[in-house]
This record gives C-alpha cells, sequence and structure tokens, in this order.
C-alpha cells in the first residue's frame, strides 16, 4: 500500500499558505489506491466485477421489497417493511463486520499519523473514503425503494424527505460499522480489557436472540397492530428513524420527519466522536501490540519454553515445533485470537436461537411448557451444527495468510506440505475442539435433550474434519496477505470480495461434504443416536488427513508462490 | 565430493516481476570458505537474487547450487546445508528469542538437547539473554537482527546467506555480528552476504560482486574489484549516480 502520496495528502510545506485538506482528498486517494490494485492483476477486476453484480443483485432484490408498499399501493405495510427492513440493515452494518467480513481499511490511519491533520479532518476524510464502497453502493440501491414507496404514498414532499432520510441512514450504517470495529480493534489489542472485549462481543450477539424470538413471534401470529406497535417504537430509535422519516409524512405526521432526521443526524456523530476517539489510539498504537507482559524468568531451556502446557505431550521434533508455535499464535496474535472468541460466541449463540427460538415462542403463545421443545428435531440440531462446525473450520481458509512473510521461515527450513497442515490442522482443534464439545453440552442441557448430545458432537465434528479438508486447499490455493495493521478486523482492498467469495466457497463445500449426516439424522431415526457419533468422528478425521494429504502435495509444489502471496505488498 | 563444488553457484538466475525486469540473467561462483559481499544500490536487484538462490521465490531462468545441490531440483539437501536471514521478511515474532530459536532448531529436525544447549550458548553470545521472555515483535532493530542471525546458524550450515545483515545495527552489536561470521568463516564455513555499506564489505569480505540494473557489473576478489582506488570509488563509478550541481533544492537552505 505504499502509494506516493504526492498529490492529496501531503499537505504543503510549512512555508506560504498551506492548502486546505478535505474530504474530496480522501475520497481520490481512495479510488488512487483501489486503481493501482487492480493495476496488471485481471484475477482482481474479475473478482471484483463478480462481486459488484452479485452484490447489486441482491440490492435488486432489497430495492423491490422496500418499494412494495408504495408500488402495490398497500399503505400499511409501508411503516413494516421500512422499520423492519432498515434495522435489519443497520443491525447487519453493526454486527456483520465484527463477525464475518471485516472493514476495508484501504487507507489505514495508521500511515496519517505523521501528517499534520487535525483529528476533525482526518475523521471526516476516512469517512467519506469509508463511503466509497461496494457494500455501500448496494445498500444505496436497495434502501432507495423506501424513497419509491414514501414518494407513492405521500408524493413529492414525503419522497424528498425519504431522500433524506435514506442518505442519512445510509451514513449512519457506515458510521456505526466503522466506530464498533474501530473500538473492539481497540480493546482486542490492549491485553488488560481485551477479556471485556470478549464479554460484550457475546451481548452482542444475544441481542440477535431476543429479536429473532420478537420476530418469529409476530411473524407467527401475524397480529398486524400489535407488529405495527413494535415497527412505530424501532421507528423512533436510531434503527429505524432515518428508513421510517419519509413514510411519516406520507402517512401525514410531518412533524416526525424533521425530528426522525434530527435523531439520525446526532446519533451519526455520536458515532463519529467515538470513532475519532479510537482511531487516535489505532494510530500510536500501530507499531507495537503493548508492553511486554508480566514475563518470568527463564524457565527451563529453549525448547521447554517453546512447548505450552496442553502440547505437552507431543513429541520434541518438527510436528510438536510447529503445534507449539501454532498455539502459541492462536493465543497471542490478536487477529487468530479474534477469530477464536467469533468461533466461540458464534459457535453457542446461532444454536441456541435457532433451536430455542420456536419453543419460547411456544410458551409465549401460553402453551404447556413441556412441548416446548416440539420445535427441534435431531435434523435441525444436525443442520445447526453443521453450521457451528463449518464456521469453527473456515477459521482456516486464510491460515497462512495470519502468518505473513513469516512464513518464509517454513519455506527456508523445507518443511514438507503435508506435516505442515497436519501440525495446523491439530493446533486449531486444541482450541476448538474443546469449544465444540461445549456448545453441544450447553445446547443438548437447554433442549433438554441429553440423549442428542452423541448426534451433535457427531455432526459438528463431521463438519469441522470436513471443513478442514477443504479449508486446507482453499488456504494453499486461494491465499491472500492481510495487512500488517494492528485492526485485527482489517483488510486489503479488493480482498473483500475475494475473502467473501472463498469464504462461502468453502463453507458451502464443506457443508455438502458433511450433509450425510443430515440426511442419516432424518433417516435412521433413533438408531443414529448411537451411531452419530463414532460415525462423526470417523468421518471427520478421515476428511481432516484426506485433506492434508492431498493438500499438502500441492503446498509442496507452490511454497514460495504461497509465500508471495501472502507477503504485503509495501 | 562438497569439496569439489564452489558454496553457492547461480547460472542465469532471471526474474521479472510484470514488466519491470529485476534481475535479468546472474551468474556467480562463491567459493567454499569465501566472504562474499554482494553489492548494489537499492532496487538492483540483491534481494531478489538471494531470494531465489535460497529457495524463496521461484526464477522465470537459471539454477542455483548450493555445495553441488539444485536448491529447485532437490531442496531438501540444499536447503539443509543452508542458513538464511532475510530482510524485510518477518520473524515469527510472537515468540520470545528462545522460543523462536527452539522452533528453528527442531523445525530443522535437530536434537531437542542440542538445541537447548546450542540455543542458550547463542543467545549469551549475542546479548539476548537479559531480553528473557520479551517476545521478539518488542526487540529494537538490532536485536531483531541478532536473533535473526541466531535462527540462521542454529543448525551449523555450511553456507550461510544473509540480506542486509548490518543493516540498522548499532555499532555495538555490528561489531559483534562481524566477529561472529569471521569465526564462522576461519571454521570452514562460507558467508554470501548482501549491503550497500563500503566500509563493512572493505573490512570484512574476501570477494565482492557489484550488481546493478539486475546484472553483475564487476566480479573477483576484493583485491581485482577494488585494485589500486577505493571501493566506493568503483562502486559509483560502476552504478553512475549523478551528483547535486546545487542548484535544485535551493528552498533547503534558509
Amino acid at each position: 500500500m505504499a502509494v506516493p502520496v504526492t498529490e492529496p495528502a501531503a499537505p504543503a510545506a510549512p512555508a506560504g499558505p498551506a492548502r486546505r485538506v478535505a474530504a474530496p482528498h480522501f475520497v481520490r486517494l481512495k479510488l488512487r489506491v483501489l486503481g493501482n490494485n487492480f493495476r496488471g492483476q485481471s484475477w482482481r477486476i474479475a473478482l471484483f466485477v463478480v462481486g459488484v453484480l452479485v452484490g447489486l443483485w441482491f440490492a435488486t432484490g432489497g430495492f423491490f421489497a422496500l418499494a412494495a408498499p408504495g408500488l402495490a399501493g398497500e399503505p400499511r405495510y409501508a411503516l413494516l417493511t421500512a422499520a423492519f427492513g432498515g434495522g435489519l440493515l443497520v443491525l447487519g452494518w453493526l454486527l456483520l463486520p465484527l463477525v464475518f467480513f471485516g472493514v476495508d481499511e484501504t487507507l489505514d490511519p495508521a500511515r496519517f499519523a505523521l501528517l499534520p491533520l487535525t483529528r476533525r479532518t482526518l475523521v471526516t476524510g476516512l469517512f467519506a473514503a469509508a463511503l466509497v464502497s461496494v457494500p455501500v453502493l448496494t445498500t444505496l440501491v436497495a434502501v432507495s425503494g423506501l424513497v419509491v414507496t414514501a414518494g407513492a404514498l405521500g408524493g413529492w414532499s414525503a419522497g424528498l424527505v425519504a431522500v433524506a432520510g435514506v442518505a442519512a441512514g445510509l451514513l449512519l450504517c457506515v458510521a456505526a460499522a466503522r466506530a464498533v470495529t474501530s473500538a473492539f480493534a481497540t480493546m482486542l489489542r490492549s491485553r488488560r480489557v481485551r477479556d471485556l472485549a470478549a464479554v460484550l462481543l457475546a451481548v452482542v450477539a444475544a441481542l440477535l436472540g431476543p429479536l429473532q424470538i420478537a420476530v418469529l413471534a409476530a411473524v407467527r401470529q401475524a397480529d398486524w397492530d400489535r407488529l405495527t406497535g413494535v415497527a412505530r417504537v424501532i421507528g423512533w430509535t436510531p434503527f429505524g428513524a432515518p428508513w421510517t422519516a419519509g413514510i411519516d409524512v406520507a402517512e401525514g405526521r410531518v412533524w416526525a420527519g424533521p425530528v426522525k432526521l434530527l435523531i439520525t443526524v446526532l446519533t451519526i456523530g455520536a458515532l463519529l466522536l467515538w470513532w475519532s476517539r479510537s482511531l487516535e489510539s489505532a494510530m500510536v498504537g500501530a507499531a507495537s501490540a503493548g508492553p511486554a507482559r508480566d514475563r518470568r524468568g527463564p524457565a527451563g531451556g529453549a525448547v521447554a519454553q517453546l512447548f505450552p502446557r496442553a502440547v505437552g505431550w507431543a513429541r520434541r521434533d518438527r510436528f510438536g515445533a510447529l503445534v507449539a508455535r501454532e498455539c502459541r499464535y492462536w493465543w497471542r496474535d490478536a487477529r487468530r485470537r479474534a477469530n477464536l472468541i467469533t468461533i466461540a460466541v458464534v459457535g453457542v449463540f446461532v444454536p441456541v436461537m435457532v433451536n430455542l427460538g420456536g419453543s419460547r415462542l411456544a410458551t409465549d403463545g401460553g402453551q404447556a411448557f413441556g412441548e416446548a421443545t416440539a420445535d427441534s428435531s435431531p435434523v435441525l440440531v444436525s443442520l445447526s451444527m453443521l453450521f457451528v462446525g463449518v464456521l469453527a473450520s473456515v477459521t482456516l481458509a486464510n491460515q497462512f495468510g495470519f502468518d505473513g512473510s513469516a512464513y518464509a521461515a517454513n519455506v527456508v527450513a523445507g518443511v514438507p506440505g503435508r506435516l505442515e497442515l497436519r501440525a495446523r490442522m491439530t493446533a486449531f482443534s486444541l482450541y476448538v475442539v474443546p469449544i465444540l464439545g461445549v456448545v453441544a453440552v450447553v445446547l443438548a442441557t437447554l433442549l433438554e435433550h441429553p440423549a442428542w448430545l452423541g448426534v451433535m458432537a457427531g455432526a459438528l465434528l463431521a463438519a469441522y474434519g470436513s471443513g478442514l479438508a477443504i479449508n486446507a486447499f482453499v488456504s494453499v490455493l486461494g491465499a491472500y496477505a492481510l495487512p500488517e495493521t494492528s485492526n485485527p478486523f482489517a483488510m486489503n482492498t479488493g480482498a473483500g470480495v475475494a475473502k467473501s467469495f472463498l469464504t462461502l466457497l468453502s463453507m458451502v463445500a464443506s457443508a455438502a461434504a458433511a450433509v450425510p449426516m443430515v440426511v442419516a439424522a432424518a433417516l435412521l431415526g433413533d438408531l443414529w443416536l448411537w451411531l452419530a457419533l463414532p460415525v462423526g468422528v470417523a468421518h471427520g478425521l478421515g476428511a481432516a488427513l484426506l485433506g492434508s494429504y492431498l493438500a499438502g502435495d500441492v503446498l509442496d509444489r507452490r511454497q514460495p508462490e504461497l509465500l508471495a502471496a501472502v507477503t504485503p505488498r509495501r | 565430493m562438497t569439496q569439489e563444488h564452489p558454496a553457492l553457484a547461480l547460472r542465469g538466475l532471471a526474474k521479472r516481476f510484470d514488466t519491470k525486469v529485476a534481475v535479468a540473467g546472474v551468474d556467480l561462483d562463491v567459493p567454499a570458505g569465501s566472504f562474499y559481499g554482494l553489492l548494489g544500490p537499492n532496487g538492483a536487484g540483491k534481494t531478489t537474487t538471494l531470494s531465489m538462490a535460497v529457495g524463496l521465490l521461484r526464477p522465470d531462468a537459471g539454477q542455483a547450487r548450493v555445495l553441488g545441490y539444485d536448491v529447485w531440483a532437490d531442496p531438501v539437501r540444499a536447503k539443509g546445508l543452508l542458513g538464511v536471514m532475510p530482510d524485510g521478511v518477518r520473524l515469527f515474532d510472537r515468540l520470545s528469542g528462545a522460543e523462536l530459536l527452539a522452533y528453528h532448531g527442531l523445525l530443522r529436525g535437530m536434537d531437542p538437547a542440542v538445541v537447548e544447549q546450542r540455543a542458550a550458548e547463542l543467545l549469551d553470545v549475542l546479548a539476548l539473554t537479559d531480553a528473557g521472555r520479551t517476545l521478539v515483535v518488542d526487540y529494537s532493530a538490532g536485536m531483531k537482527k541478532k536473533i535473526g542471525l541466531a535462527c540462521a546458524l542454529l543448525h551449523g550450515p555450511r553456507l550461510l546467506v544473509l540480506d542486509e545483515p548490518f543493516e540498522a545495527v548499532d555499532p555495538v552489536s555490528a561489531a559483534l555480528i562481524r566477529d561472529i561470521l569471521h569465526r564462522y568463516v576461519t571454521g570452514g564455513g562460507t558467508v554470501v552476504f548482501s549491503s550497500h555499506v563500503m566500509e563493512v564489505v572493505e573490512r570484512l569480505c574476501s570477494h565482492v560482486a557489484i550488481l546493478a540494473d539486475g546484472t553483475i557489473k564487476r566480479v573477483g576478489t576484493l583485491g581485482q574489484v577494488r585494485g589500486d582506488r577505493s571501493l566506493e570509488e568503483v562502486f559509483v563509478e560502476v552504478v553512475g549516480g549523478r551528483t547535486a550541481t546545487g542548484e535544485e533544492l535551493s528552498w533547503l537552505s534558509r
């Protein structure tokens, strides 16, 4: 990303009247960096174009969904779609960068640390640059459906308010994504509060639960009055305010429009303020991951120090060294640790939501508690376990990218590919398999079906093992460099689309490889309760070993190319 | 048999990145037991050449042999004889110095007891014992160079390839590194290192090659290349620099 900062951000010399640096400079700089990244890399351009097309496809769907009440002339759905659709959108912008996609850090704040820019200039500039992105474009296309609705129902005035609302809402989404990832990055960097950050992430994910339950309840009961009430409340929160402003005007509550816009603007201001706070620490703390920890004096020799207690069983040879080093890295590298935390949080909450969502509903509806768990079944449980196992393994999709150029050490030492992959899988599994075990036990307890424990663990391990195999290939063939910043959520330009694609591809492939476990759960009935665990373990283990065996060969042939792929361009 | 072979032999190594030719056919013979300096200005292709020589970067054409073993056809044998300290490449820097050495040693298939003993000795000699369990990422630049050198030396290679070993190193550490390299060569090892610091090269090397624009411009023993002039004069002449006339940059003096 070493771009000659000749024209935009470079401030004029102290001599003479300095030209003011403003947001357009940052936008131009970002476009320039984007363009330079594409130069001579036709596959990147192709991926980018495909990404844009897919994004627009979904955006068009969103557009028609949000425009439907207006096009069909059904005013009573207008508020509902705006409040719930828009609210979900904000929530997505808030959470998805944390959990899955990361943020595009084309313009790394740390690069601006030496330039004489006020924090205000920097934040507005980076914010403006953040608006230039594919997700923003697609979101814009989708939410412009709201303008159509407002315009069709309330005429020009409502349409204009909706335009303002939609624009403000888009700004809100981007500001929220930036502020939240930046704040979490700061917290994960600091050794003192990183555990707090994990808890916060868990709470955030937990908030999804009640929301989903409410939505499900609403949909089931189709009680429009109650739903409209909820929508009205959401409409007055920052989640719904920008989207419902135009609808309010259309429905005759003209005074509500400006007030809601004001709510949105105030929220954006607060988010930007929050962002600018954490931005400072991102700029200053980029060099080091913090002060040295309290480190006791050398305990034992060098080899004894390398091996954590959990890897004490390993032989002191190449395999053992690789496993020990990977284990240390999964904990010491903020980027990897963030991934582990995500697995733990999402792994517990998503299945709980999927499987308990229905049951709470049943109690809501006043039915006997005994029937509460009737909604869940071995098949549904297996499916959600499949998701968790696949999600856990997809973390390894760019496992060499985590190492960056440090991987050169293994190339120089000529580590055989199969050994390398097997060691990496083993080290990661030392963290993940216990997490998966906890997931299965927690879920079995909550569902009050201890007998399903085997089915769950079997599906989990089968999916996880298949995922390891698929991701061994993905990590060797589709590796990409991660930027050398301290923000664990940061990604390189253009890598966003590539990353999403590889992630999706490998998740689908891994899930497909483990689907037999679900089919068996559906067909075999009670017999499966006993068979699932041994079959799942064998399936997972076999897949992982086969994957490392085959992908190891590919790795042997591609070591230098892989090293080049994961070395950040400077 | 290895005595008949040069420690490192490069034949027609070439590499281009997109449209830019980084290295355009380098031939080089590094005799066993020599202290070989690869000189060149920034961007001359030093790092690219050395990366191809040790198996980190696949060349477009050409061969690299370490004591007779082809680095690309028989990497296991060749890499076993090599110790490498790349420049601009991270170490596994979230390990402490001792952990990093243990990792490198075991990765080379060494006996754990030998690793323990050599690691302790290296840390002691390089004055890194005081760092204790500080992570390498928190080391200073000079300390990072020293631990990098220790990693390259640990398994007792026959050929040591060092990319810019004296960059960003303070005089005390530089003297220490020089002493260690000297002892290594006296003991029968071969060192190839790149640099653009003339004094260091003049003081240490038995052989010199000057690389510019991706080709070797001068090669031979230090005496042959230098003649009766200083190495710096030869270097500037070969590379062809420009001198400031004093007209431009006038705004600097105010």
